[in-house]
């Protein structure tokens, strides 16, 4: 190439383009009639040949201190890491309204009831930082198993759960007993607290029941004041326990906020019997001796049979 | 639920890229230990956004493009970094003219057009690493360098320029290089 000829120096672009083999048919042409007559351009057009063959060479060649090993090995061990601590979580409707279902490699480990989505984003991001991400595909398995729930059409929910964000150890102790509460049962708080071998804590007991990370799947709407309210729910939510309740066929007074004992079956302690109400002195014992009841159906599907003194399956209550 | 298939997906993706990005980066940022970290951080940053990647995506032309988007940051983090590249290309033993004559070895030819990569301005090193190197078409390298495919061919035809004539005297290189 000679840097005083302006042809040479124009078509150095189109010697690089056909030495890359990347040419178009003009520039190609327009390359081949100027080498045929200029000389120092057929040497740099050889020249470029050379280099691209030295360049594919690269891709064989290894790179000085590039050994991915160990890299790779960090890599794998962040992403265990990132991925035990990752939750996927979406928004769904749902007959209870608007709700928040994240579930982690190790089980769902929140449902939430959400008034706003932007304060659920933020509670979540709150909780698992960045290791939150949406994807309700990956939890959509959990939605439709909580629909079927929530329309009668099941009625477990046999998830695996994390509890990481439980946030004591006294609290996890409540959460597993109150799980142990089987469907269409009621107990109160000091039931629960019994049942941990704590008669004492009721009020802690409330407490941890009020930070359920994940109602519905831990039954915390069977949980009621021994007076027979239904205190509390997610805040001021008690309807929603009203409706939980009611899909389980437990007689919840409407707008009462309550549940009548005398319209309930009951099992003292760990009887492997149940009674009506009215039995023995059943109805002068604490609540946090029983579990209650709404239907015979929901007593004798935990294996419970019929007293056999006050036979509720002779004299079964009223609906 | 979060281990559904995305996990293994994943672990693919890292059995098939992992190496050919880390390779990518020792030559895009001239230090093996910054590729290690780049490497690993460009997987990283995959993993949390692969699920909403849309299925028929160019897996390995996305990876590259977000490690060049790191090596862009990391180099805007570190503006010593080429003076002391070119400290140390300037320092190296093999100068003036190379060109291989026949029985050259052609690994004594790459680590020479190594050292003139290293000393490239960052979009002519990386437009010609991806092309060259890793073979992209020039749409991905567009992508991944945020400009025109237009553009990124000219970053890789001037890098063969620049090459060509660090291959007569790697003096040029040094002296023609932006501030």
């Amino acid at each position: 190439m000679n840097p005083e000829n302006a042809t040479c120096r124009d078509i150095e672009p189109d010697l690089v383009a056909v030495a890359a083999g990347e040419a178009g048919a003009s520039a190609a042409r327009g390359v081949e009639r100027h080498v045929a007559v200029c000389r120092d351009c057929r040497a740099e057009l050889a020249r470029y040949r050379v280099l691209e063959g030295m360049v594919a060479d690269l891709r064989r060649a290894t790179v000085a201190g590039a050994d991915p090993t160990l890299a790779r090995a960090e890599l794998e061990s962040r992403l265990a890491d990132i991925r035990s601590r990752m939750v996927a979580y979406g928004i769904f409707s749902s007959p209870l309204g608007k709700l928040l279902i994240a579930r982690s490699e190790l089980g769902v480990s929140m449902i939430r009831y959400i008034d706003s989505e932007r304060s659920a984003r933020s509670y979540l991001a709150r909780l698992a930082g960045d290791e939150a991400v949406e994807d309700k595909a990956a939890v959509e398995g959990t939605y439709r198993d909580l629909l079927d729930y929530l329309s009668a059409r099941s009625t477990r929910l046999s998830w695996p759960l994390d509890l990481r964000w439980a946030g004591s150890d006294f609290q996890r102790r409540v959460l597993a007993a109150t799980a142990e509460l089987p469907y269409g049962a009621i107990t109160s708080y000091s039931g629960i607290a019994r049942r941990i071998g704590a008669p004492a804590s009721v009020r802690a007991v409330a407490q941890a029941l009020r930070h359920n990370p994940i109602p519905i799947a831990i039954p915390c709407h069977r949980v009621i004041g021994s007076s027979g309210d239904l205190t509390g729910y997610a805040g001021s939510k008690i309807g929603l326990k009203e409706q939980l309740l009611s899909l389980e066929g437990v007689p919840v007074g409407l707008r009462a906020h309550r549940i009548e004992r005398g319209n309930m079956y009951v099992r003292f302690e760990s009887e492997t019997e149940y009674c009506v109400p009215t039995c023995g002195s059943l109805s002068e014992m604490p609540m946090a001796e029983l579990t209650l009841f709404g239907s015979r159906r929901h007593a004798e599907a935990v294996g419970l049979t019929p007293c056999s003194s006050c036979r509720p399956d002779l004299h079964p209550l009223s609906a | 639920m979060v281990r559904d298939m995305t996990e293994d997906l994943f672990e693919t993706v890292v059995a098939a890229h992992h190496a050919e990005i880390h390779r990518y980066l020792v030559r895009a940022t001239s230090r093996p230990g910054d590729a290690d970290d780049l490497s690993q951080e460009t997987f990283v940053r995959a993993y949390k956004a692969y699920r909403s990647l849309p299925p028929d995506a160019n897996v390995r032309a996305w990876l590259f493009a977000i490690a060049t988007n790191l090596c862009r940051n990391h180099y805007r983090a570190e503006g010593r970094r080429r003076q002391a590249m070119a400290a140390a290309a300037a320092g190296a033993s093999e100068r003036g003219p190379f060109w291989p004559e026949g029985e050259a070895i052609a690994s004594q030819a790459s680590a020479r057009i190594d050292l003139i990569v290293a000393a490239l301005p960052f979009k002519q090193r990386l437009a010609f690493t991806l092309r060259k190197v890793h073979e992209l078409d020039y749409e991905a390298i567009a992508a991944s360098l945020q400009c025109s495919g237009e553009s990124a061919r000219a970053h890789v035809f001037q890098a063969l320029r620049k090459i060509r004539r660090g291959l007569d005297d790697l003096d040029v290189v040094h002296t023609e290089r932006q501030p």
